[in-house]
């Protein structure tokens, strides 16, 4: 079902260009998320500046965008991508430089928007959006007993059927080397160190083919974030690792699952403008309008993703229960709450944009030989 | 016999102007055709064209480093090259790196030799502050490749304009260091396995296919017309259907909570935690793919069977023959074109197939065509995905020419 409305969204997309030439596109991962990026800052960014958001889905990477490059054609302006894609999009020019403080408004209290960001941006094309955790979620109905560790998602003995987990190696070898034993350390920086050392990489991706390959356990693979906690529901897998936010409103919706938070993986989200992109400067205009504080504060309302802003923050503090059906407190849900960062991996951008290329090789090659 | 010319009216010889004549004709004759000509031309057999050169293009990395070959052509591949070589690649990789230019370096060099990538994008990185001279300790300093006479070689080895290295690697081959072709490593083969079991699920929904058509085509081409009508819109209505609903219906009917898995459990034949899984496996490969192409081999089934007389069949039971005798002597010799080209046009199609098996097959679904659909849009990698297109196109000339040697392509009917 899902190819068909993407089908459909594609073509309500061509049809939408076509009537509104001077809209500015906005790339995102589509389903909940999209909705609250929509909701949350699209509508009240459009509605301010009267210029027109469309939202159009697509599962990652930049090789569409550079795809539509070597083609002579741009339809996007915004995309929301991966820190390592901010990286290689800058390092390669297919994304705009910013001048952080300029081109980002400060916060309501005066205070200049690179202080106002949690850290700094992973390179100068990155604005921040939100920030996400990967770990795993399992069925109450379909699991005997409670998975508790990242272990015990690879732990097929105590726990058996088949698992859901992403389509590329990123998020997948760390949690595998994680539930191999090797102790995260402080932001998980160790997990990095082995897979930087020889045969790290393959020892993680051993790992996971023998999950995928065990009678007992076996692999789905997803690749948009709806797939989780559609597979979870529908009693396909009895456990999908995926993003923190879609579980938690699959759960608001009413599937019965569990979120587990033990070696998850904290991730930075951002914005990046496309260079040459078909309404540039309009959109550098809803960019800004977007990662204000109250635009990144109001997606929050929709989804449990911790916003950039410190001054975000403390607007849904001081607005409790912020959660869109009014009773629900969104920080405690959120991947940054202290509740869910006892042992975490700080995802590093910078070892996935260097090695990528090579860890998908054999990543592929492992797929493929299933 | 006279020898006379015969001449026309005005004088000029009969033949000369019948032949004028023809001539127009034929020129209006190729005039009706030429719109249908244009565009087989330019959709079909310029972009067939195009991907045949893609696949053994190779010039992009001699002219993204012209200085850096020409360095190069002097250096015996024994040790390091020498400072002068350092300094041409520095001079060709700067304004590259400046312009923010070598994304596609990487990439190009990583199929060569795994390392590039992360090697030349922490050069690319850094160089800015590269000082003047010394660039050989410079470059050794940032990344170890440059440390390593095998990446020489590799770029080296880039340097021709064509190769058939991407054809190489279809089928789990490369070039040694020494331009020797060998195996690929074990962790990298994948090609072979996907080629056989492309070949595998293409060959059993053949099969499937014919066993399940040869008996609907039989009854739409002998039941009386107002229910073979009937018969025949229920095969056709589903060829009508789009191919992402019927993948999705299928995708809703197999699932384990899904219909078919209760008719199971209801009918007692499994217990309700015990449930067979129909989806995400190879069984769901070959359920979804032979309902979807079973129209192409009920349709050239029934145009054949309908022209066979009844009155042969019965003429082979007047004459002795059990019903099983007849069917085997008379009928289905009679039937063989329409199965050959059946089965040809189901094979060809499920050689081909990628949606399908990538939403039910899980990770057994994948086949030859969703990697030609990952090179093309996620690795980017055009030029191996063309080459895998080419092998794909020549595999199915093969098997066409194959059945022709066998079968004859004049026997084929399709209708």
């Amino acid at each position: 079902m899902k190819k068909i409305s993407k089908l459909l969204l594609a073509l309500s997309f061509v049809l939408s260009i076509t009537t509104s030439a001077f809209a500015v596109t906005v790339v995102s991962w589509g389903g909940a998320y999209t909705e609250s990026q929509k909701l949350g800052y699209g509508d009240p960014t459009a509605k301010k500046l009267g210029i027109p958001v469309n939202w159009v889905d697509y599962t990652g990477g930049l090789s569409e965008i550079k795809a539509q490059k070597e083609a002579g054609k741009i339809t996007w302006d915004i995309i929301d991508v991966y820190a390592k894609d901010t990286i290689i999009g800058c390092d390669e020019g297919i994304f705009v430089e910013f001048d952080f403080d300029k081109d980002f408004s400060p916060a309501p209290d005066g205070t200049k928007a690179s202080d106002d960001f949690f850290t700094s941006m992973p390179s100068k094309c990155a604005v921040g959006n939100i920030l996400y955790s990967w770990n795993y979620a399992f069925n109450n109905n379909n699991v005997k007993g409670t998975p508790k560790t990242i272990k015990d998602f690879f732990d097929t003995k105590k726990f058996p059927g088949k698992r859901s987990i992403y389509k590329d190696a990123m998020s997948n070898i760390e949690f595998a080397l994680a539930a191999d034993g090797v102790k995260p350390g402080k932001g998980g920086e160790k997990v990095y160190n082995k897979l930087l050392d020889d045969g790290g990489v393959d020892r993680a991706i051993a790992k996971i083919k023998a999950l995928c390959e065990d009678p007992n356990g076996g692999c789905v693979f997803w690749n948009a974030g709806a797939q989780p906690p559609e597979l979870l529901a529908n009693g396909e897998v009895i456990m999908a690792t995926g993003w923190n936010g879609r579980f938690f409103n699959a759960q608001m919706e009413g599937t019965p699952i569990t979120q587990v938070w033990d070696g998850q993986i904290l991730d930075y989200e951002y914005f990046a403008l496309v260079k040459g992109g078909p309404n540039q400067a309009d959109a550098m205009k809803v960019l800004r309008e977007m990662t204000s504080t109250e635009g990144l504060a109001g997606s929050a309302k929709y989804i449990a993703y911790a916003p950039w802003r410190k001054s975000s923050i403390a607007i849904i503090d001081a607005g409790e229960p912020w959660f869109k059906d009014g009773k629900t407190s969104m920080v405690q849900h959120m991947p940054t709450a202290p509740a869910n960062t006892k042992s975490y991996i700080l995802m590093n951008p910078d070892f996935w944009a260097d090695n990528q290329d090579e860890i998908g090789e054999k990543w592929e090659a492992m797929k493929a030989g299933l | 016999m006279s020898t006379e010319q015969i001449l026309s009216s005005d004088g000029i010889p009969l033949e000369t102007s019948l032949k004028k004549a023809e001539r127009k004709n034929k020129i209006k004759a190729m005039m009706l055709v030429a719109p249908l000509f244009l565009f087989i031309l330019i959709t079909y057999l310029m972009p067939i064209g195009d991907m045949l050169f893609r696949s053994v293009d190779d010039r992009m990395i001699t002219k993204m480093l012209p200085k850096t070959f020409i360095a190069l052509e002097k250096w015996d591949g024994k040790e390091l090259p020498d400072e002068a070589t350092y300094e041409a690649f520095y001079n060709d990789f700067y304004p590259l790196a400046m312009a923010k230019e070598s994304g596609k370096l990487y990439q190009r060099l990583n199929y060569e030799k795994s390392g590039f990538s992360s090697g030349l994008k922490k050069t690319n990185r850094k160089i800015k502050t590269f000082e003047k001279n010394n660039y050989k300790e410079q470059f050794m300093a940032t990344h170890e490749i440059w440390n390593e006479v095998e990446y020489w070689t590799a770029l080296k080895n880039t340097a021709p304009n064509w190769s058939y290295a991407k054809y190489l690697k279809g089928v789990d081959l490369t070039f040694d260091q020494d331009r020797n072709i060998v195996e690929m490593p074990e962790d990298r083969k994948i090609y072979k396995t996907l080629w056989l079991r492309t070949l595998k699920v293409a060959f059993f929904v053949t099969i499937f296919c014919l066993i399940l058509s040869y008996p609907i085509a039989h009854l739409l081409a002998t039941l009386p017309m107002k229910y073979s009508n009937l018969l025949m819109i229920c095969v056709l209505l589903p060829f009508w259907t789009s191919l992402l609903v019927r993948t999705s219906s299928w995708m809703v009917l197999l699932q384990q909570q899904g219909p078919i898995n209760d008719l199971i459990v209801m009918l007692g034949l499994t217990a309700d935690d015990n449930r067979p899984e129909l989806m995400y496996n190879v069984v769901g490969t070959f359920v979804a793919m032979t309902q979807i192409l079973l129209p192409f081999m009920v349709l050239p089934l029934y145009s054949v069977m309908k022209t066979i007389s009844p009155s042969l069949m019965r003429a082979g039971k007047s004459l002795g023959g059990t019903p099983f005798v007849s069917f085997r002597k008379i009928y289905f010799p009679l039937t063989v074109p329409g199965i050959g080209a059946g089965s040809l046009l189901v094979f060809i199609l499920a050689i081909g197939y990628y949606i399908t098996p990538a939403l039910v097959g899980g990770a057994s679904g994948s086949l030859i065509s969703n990697t030609i659909a990952y090179h093309m849009k996620s690795s980017l990698d055009w030029a191996f995905a063309s080459a895998l297109g080419a092998m794909l196109l020549t595999g199915v000339l093969v098997i066409y020419w194959l059945y022709n040697k066998l079968v004859g392509i004049d026997n084929i009917k399709l209708g």
